[in-house]
């Protein structure tokens, strides 16, 4: 191969990627377009609102979440390996753009920001998701770290969008210094782990690991632990997992109830992606099992077809085989230590949330440790994922589907719970839990939305948190049948424990809004009749209520989008 | 003679690693133990300086220059111009609670034991032979690593051609995407910086649902934050902000 050959490969591939990196490059051009429509606006300011949401739906369109479908989309590398597309990629980057769109109406319903901020704030709102979507198709370490920070950076001047407030001034500097340190953290293990393993392309990394894991002295063993610790500190911050977690309830405190439903969903989902995304990327050589299953296709019909050739060839590719199961079986260390590892870090997160939302005066602070535990509940489903990726593939992709489905539901009761929120300071400018008291008399619509929202959170059957849920648990429990694995067991019981402890805490937000009287001195006459707001929360909430309705096509298509990621 | 005989004896490259290792180390410390800021940033670049030295040594001179440039000549000057402007008489000097001498001890020391221990541990690392062995067999052509880099920025690994192993070649990927995708994120964040410094703008006519949900949050500050507000009165431009919604609020609530 020589230096033409090289440049005209780049230009092949280059072309080819395009195609598929359409949603970002929308996104992009939202961004300039965003600073340059107001170059000519003249005196009248016009309202950008209509660029953005136009732009996001465009870009949604882009990302065709329906080529999913029937598993169409084959797992395919594009920028020379440095993302990758499949069946994953597509739904997570279709449900974040799907959210965008859902919060741009949010945003322009409720008022924040006004129409002076609004190029400003989407500016950084669509700079961050196009690293979110960035982060849910990476596949090698310089763009995961690129892509972390392309999401973070612009969400620390999110959170201090309304200036002029001590609090949320303090909310974007904490959240900025913090999340600067973990990123340092992060950055140190990825030069520990591409220095070990002398690549940063995550199915090299995993095809080095496989070849030396074996005959790696114990620093180095060592040396690899430690990486794997210190990329999951970064990893933990994004997710707001327990011991990371402590920017949360202060940055969601500090800022608007907007910025929190961004922070806390579309940040959330894509952080997920990318934990799947280094999880397999590391700890499984995709693409493998494909050609053996090809050639056991391709073996008896060879036979069968009588040829001379047949006997000559079966070998070399049995031979093949054989590697390639043991590939995949010499990384099961690996794929055990980030299963229980994140397992550990699932239980911790998932029980700490939950109890310190108990003592919550603060709607903004109680949502923010709700979506703690959420957190948890959520990478519980990668500890199934991990431990039979390698020997059962039906319990991985059950793993590995329910947590999209975790994540589709997710979307819909976090914004509602969210959309509430801000709904409700626009009338009685107060986000205290007691100043709720009694909403029912005033506002139905908005409380029976909100406790719709609450009860799905819990997981309470027929809404869809509980099938998100149900489809969680469910694959632990098949992953521990399939391997008596007693970490698994005990993730179940956990995660049953703390939907119980749950509970509580949604359910007085629910008591006081309904059972109690408002408080006195409110005269529930003078607030302003809710319009357009009513709309969009019975809009948000249809969903999560139907869901159960409409379970099978949402679960064909969840399995479909995970099909080609691992057999 | 003798003293030329004397200085081909040195081994130079080790005795400028030590160098440089002790000026980086030394001055790490300085850090540490100065309690005056401005005495901090400076003794900052001398250690950073040096870590550029320890780059070239390696034959890194590509990020040994950007070492120099980034951290020394760009990060640290912004520093110190930030410590020069801000510092005032009592903000100069920083104490460290001994209880946080204490943490960070336990902290960084149990770090620096972990790493020792991992670095020792490596067995190539311990024969000092093999490591000069390896330097004098050296080829200068290979020390020039800016040409290769700035080709893999545009999407063409030239390495990929002489590399033995193409198992890892097929991982050596081109950084044409983040080269670009990372101007978009320069813009963004840049906007971001300019929204944060910028003040805001005077409030335009009232625009019904925007304008009522900023003065909701307006009207929640100054129940909660009421204290605070009072307590920071040199904070010149929350006072203003302050007022001026107040005064808002108040023509709001006379049209009403």
């Amino acid at each position: 191969m020589n230096l033409q050959q090289l440049i005209k490969q780049l230009a092949n591939d280059s072309t080819e990627s395009l195609s598929w990196f359409l949603p970002e490059i929308v996104l992009c051009a939202v961004i300039m377009l965003l600073l340059l429509v107001r170059l000519f606006d003249g005196k009248q300011r016009l309202d950008l609102w209509f660029v953005a949401i136009a732009g996001s739906v465009v870009s949604f369109l882009f990302s065709q979440p329906w080529l999913v479908c029937g598993g169409g989309v084959e797992r395919t590398e594009i920028f020379t390996g440095l993302l990758v597309i499949d069946g994953f990629t597509i739904a997570v980057r279709s449900i974040i753009l799907l959210f965008l769109v859902l919060f741009l109406v949010f945003t322009k319903i409720s008022g924040i920001p006004d129409s002076d901020d609004s190029p400003d704030i989407y500016t950084l709102v669509f700079g961050a998701t196009l690293g979110m979507c960035l982060m849910v198709s990476s596949n090698h370490l310089l763009m995961i770290f690129l892509a972390i920070e392309m999401a973070s950076v612009p969400s620390y001047a999110l959170a201090g969008m309304l200036k002029g407030r001590k609090r949320g001034s303090e909310a974007a500097l904490k959240y900025a210094i913090y999340g600067a340190g973990a990123a340092g953290v992060m950055l140190y293990g990825i030069s520990l782990l591409a220095g070990l393993t002398s690549s940063a392309h995550l199915p090299t990394i995993a095809l080095q690991l496989a070849e030396n894991l074996g005959t790696m002295s114990g620093s180095e063993q060592l040396v690899l632990v430690l990486s794997g610790l210190l990329i999951s500190v970064g990893l933990a911050f994004k997710l707001s997992a327990v011991p990371f977690h402590f920017w949360a309830p202060d940055v969601f405190h500090g800022s608007c109830a907007e910025v929190n439903a961004f922070l806390s969903i579309a940040s959330k989902a894509a952080a997920l992606g990318l934990l799947v995304r280094i999880g397999i990327g590391v700890g499984y050589v995709p693409g493998l099992e494909q050609e053996v299953a090809q050639d056991v296709e391709a073996g008896p019909a060879v036979v069968a077809g009588l040829l001379p050739v047949a006997e000559e060839a079966i070998e070399p590719i049995e031979d093949s085989v054989e590697q390639e199961v043991t590939v995949n079986e010499a990384l099961q260390p690996v794929r055990d230590f980030i299963g229980k590892l994140i397992a550990l870090l699932a239980m911790i997160t998932c029980t700490f949330g939950n109890l310190a939302a108990y003592s919550q005066t603060n709607i903004k602070r109680l949502l923010a440790y709700s979506t703690i535990a959420h957190a948890g509940y959520m990478m519980m489903a990668i500890a199934p994922l991990m431990s039979s990726l390698g020997s059962d593939y039906g319990v991985a992709e059950g793993a590995l589907s329910g947590l999209l489905l975790y994540i589709v539901v997710y979307v819909f009761m976090n914004l509602g719970a969210f959309a509430v929120v801000a709904f409700l300071r626009n009338y009685i400018a107060s986000e205290e839990i007691a100043d709720y008291s009694g909403m029912i008399r005033s506002r139905p619509y908005i409380v029976i939305c909100l406790v719709l929202a609450l009860f799905s959170l819990v997981g309470l059957p027929p809404l869809a948190g509980f099938l998100g849920k149900f489809a969680v648990f469910a694959s632990i429990a098949d992953a521990f049948r399939a391997t008596d694995a007693t970490y698994l067991l005990v993730l179940l019981l956990v995660g049953g424990v703390n939907t119980a402890l749950s509970l509580y805490y949604y359910l007085r937000v629910a008591k006081i809004m309904v059972m109690e009287e408002p408080a006195e001195g409110v005269d529930i006459e003078q607030y302003p009749k809710a319009g357009l707001e009513a709309v969009y929360l019975v809009a948000i909430t249809l969903p999560t209520a139907l869901l159960i309705f409409f379970w099978n096509p949402v679960h064909a298509y969840v399995v479909d989008a995970v099909k080609a990621l691992i057999s | 003679m003798g003293i030329l005989a004397a200085v081909n004896r040195v081994y130079w490259h080790e005795f400028f690693f030590m160098l440089f290792a002790g000026i980086s180390v030394v001055f790490a410390v300085c850090v540490l133990l100065t309690q005056n800021i401005v005495r901090m940033a400076f003794y900052l670049v001398l250690s950073l300086g040096s870590t550029a030295g320890l780059f070239f040594l390696a034959g890194a001179e590509f990020v040994g220059a950007m070492q120099l440039m980034i951290y020394v000549g760009g990060t640290l000057v912004l520093l110190i111009f930030g410590v020069m402007l801000t510092a005032q008489q009592r903000y100069v000097k920083m104490n460290t609670h001994p209880t946080d001498w204490v943490l960070a001890t336990i902290v960084g020391g149990s770090l620096l034991v972990l790493l020792i221990g991992a670095a020792a541990g490596v067995d190539s690392w311990k024969d000092a032979s093999a490591s000069k062995k390896a330097l004098a067999e050296l080829d200068v052509d290979d020390a020039r690593t800016a040409t290769p880099l700035g080709l893999a920025l545009t999407g063409v690994r030239v390495d990929k051609l002489d590399s033995d192993d193409p198992a890892l070649a097929n991982g050596q990927s081109g950084y044409l995407l983040p080269f670009i995708i990372v101007s978009v994120h320069l813009l963004v964040v840049l906007i971001g910086a300019a929204y944060m410094a910028r003040t805001k703008r005077s409030a335009t006519a009232p625009v019904g649902r925007a304008e009522r949900a900023r003065l909701n949050i307006m009207q929640m500050e100054h129940e909660t934050d009421d204290v605070v507000y009072s307590a920071s009165k040199q904070s010149s431009s929350s006072l203003l902000d302050s007022d001026q919604s107040q005064a808002e609020e108040s023509t709001d609530e006379a049209q009403e």
